[in-house]
């Protein structure tokens, strides 16, 4: 059983289509990182994958359990499993760096207060924010909201983590920071997939890296095969751009 | 202005301050509970909900408030509803209020940002828990300035109340007035009492503004 599968995912936006007939998998611990140019669609996929957009046609699944938007209920269970970490944070401002990482197991899986508290002290010790606890987001760096942000998705125990450019909006010498949580992540088995433009993380992280372009997977291979010998003309443009 | 006089009024304007004080806490208490539903509905993607709710505050911001109390008490018993001038009161100031706190608890959720729920959805919310957990609470940190003018204005127009034989500050002096032919006393004493209270009401939405501004 794959961890994720996609069947056919169409998804336009009005007359625009910006992808058709993905089907793509990936495995149990794997790491795949998406590349691409912006408007590739690549982002749009990645949200597709926890339904934050709707498709238009094809399926998704979550470790077999297929998600329909007319199941509410099932869906919820189901996204429950997959965390989600956003480019621009999107942290719950009115709340503390702990308020923030414990909200969730508590009001979505009814989980005793005690044992999360437990729980979320360690997890933030792991992104190396325990200093943080009772700060509000808008008191902290790019890089530390960031990894607040993995935090907060790792309170609910998820067996998948989407990043959607988790770097993209932090200042250049916060970045490390954050793609080292991520490394730490990869290193324990999680199963992810990553949107991003640091070549550098694909390369030194990935299982698998995808090259996306104009809705299309436009090539795939493990990271070696790709960074060295990319056999697709467009996917040569795109690395000698952006090298 | 006679001092002696003064003295005489003080303790009947303090009651009936203390009236108006209390018309106005309930109606925007309930008024705030009325406009929460009302924004809530009127965002809605169900076009039958909104349009309900949006009729509703048509009607009352549309109208006078004068007109909405006379119709409540004066009107109303003539279809076999029939309401006590407190009662009258504060449904009218209620309903009203409601429909001016439905416009600015709407426009309030409307400018949270659109991260907030994608946030919320990813990590398996219910719409309410959304709501209640995350999206209100920031709506209010937004909302406080409009929602103090809002509680100012309403503890003024409870002023309008006088006019359906609820006895309250306004009432009062008006009845002070007529009783002693001197104007000055009893209205000087009223003015004094409205500006009190609504001091103690601007204090109380700048010390909540202060205080939440630690975000």
């Amino acid at each position: 059983m794959y961890m994720i599968e996609t069947k056919n995912l169409t998804k336009r936006f009005g007359s625009l289509t910006v992808f058709e007939d993905l089907d793509v998998t990936v495995k149990k611990g794997e790491v795949l990182v998406i590349i691409g140019p912006s408007g590739s669609g690549k982002s749009t996929f990645l949200r597709c994958l926890n339904h934050l957009e709707i498709p238009d046609g094809g399926e998704v699944f979550i470790e077999g359990e297929k998600l329909n938007v007319r199941n509410k209920k099932h869906m919820r269970n189901t996204i429950e499993k997959v965390g989600m970490v956003f480019q621009n944070f999107n942290l719950f401002h009115h709340m503390t760096v702990l308020q923030n990482v414990i909200e969730a197991p508590i009001t979505v899986k009814h989980e005793a207060k005690q044992e999360v508290l437990k729980r979320a002290e360690g997890i933030i010790e792991k992104v190396g924010l325990s200093e943080k606890l009772d700060n509000y987001p808008s008191k902290l760096s790019g890089g530390q909201k960031q990894r607040v942000a993995i935090a907060r998705s790792l309170a609910m125990r998820p067996d998948i983590m989407l990043f959607d450019e988790p770097t993209s909006s932090l200042d250049p010498e916060l970045v490390g920071e954050v793609l080292g949580v991520m490394k730490n992540l990869a290193k324990e088995g999680m199963t992810m997939v990553v949107v991003t433009h640091e070549m550098g993380f694909a390369k030194e992280v990935a299982d698998r890296v995808m090259f996306m372009d104009g809705g299309k997977i436009v090539e795939e291979g493990t990271p070696e095969q790709f960074f060295t010998a990319p056999k697709e003309r467009r996917t040569k443009e795109f690395l000698n751009i952006i090298s | 202005m006679d001092i002696n006089i003064l003295k005489e009024m003080f303790p009947v304007l303090l009651k009936a301050g203390i009236m108006t004080m209390e018309l106005t806490i309930i109606s925007v208490i309930l008024g705030t509970f009325i406009g929460v539903i009302t924004a809530l509905l009127k965002l809605s993607k169900n076009k039958l909900i909104a349009t309900v709710a949006g009729f509703y505050t048509w009607l009352f911001r549309g109208t006078p408030m004068l007109l909405q109390l006379f119709f409540i008490y004066y009107g109303l018993p003539f279809v076999g509803l029939e309401f006590t001038p407190f009662q009258a009161a504060l449904i009218g100031l209620s309903l009203n209020s409601g429909a001016y706190m439905g416009e600015i608890i709407r426009g309030g959720i409307l400018s949270v940002d659109k991260g907030q729920f994608e946030a919320c959805k990813s990590l398996g919310f219910t719409y309410l828990n959304t709501m209640k957990r995350v999206v209100l609470p920031q709506t209010f940190k937004i909302i406080i300035p409009s929602v103090g003018n809002e509680f100012i204005t309403m503890l003024k127009d409870t002023s309008l109340v006088s006019t359906i034989a609820m006895v309250e500050i306004m009432r009062s002096a008006q009845l002070l007035y007529a009783s002693s032919f001197r104007p000055l006393e009893p209205f000087f004493i009223a003015a004094c009492f409205y500006l009190l209270m609504t001091t103690i009401f601007t204090t109380v939405f700048s010390y909540y503004e202060k205080r939440l501004s630690v975000y």
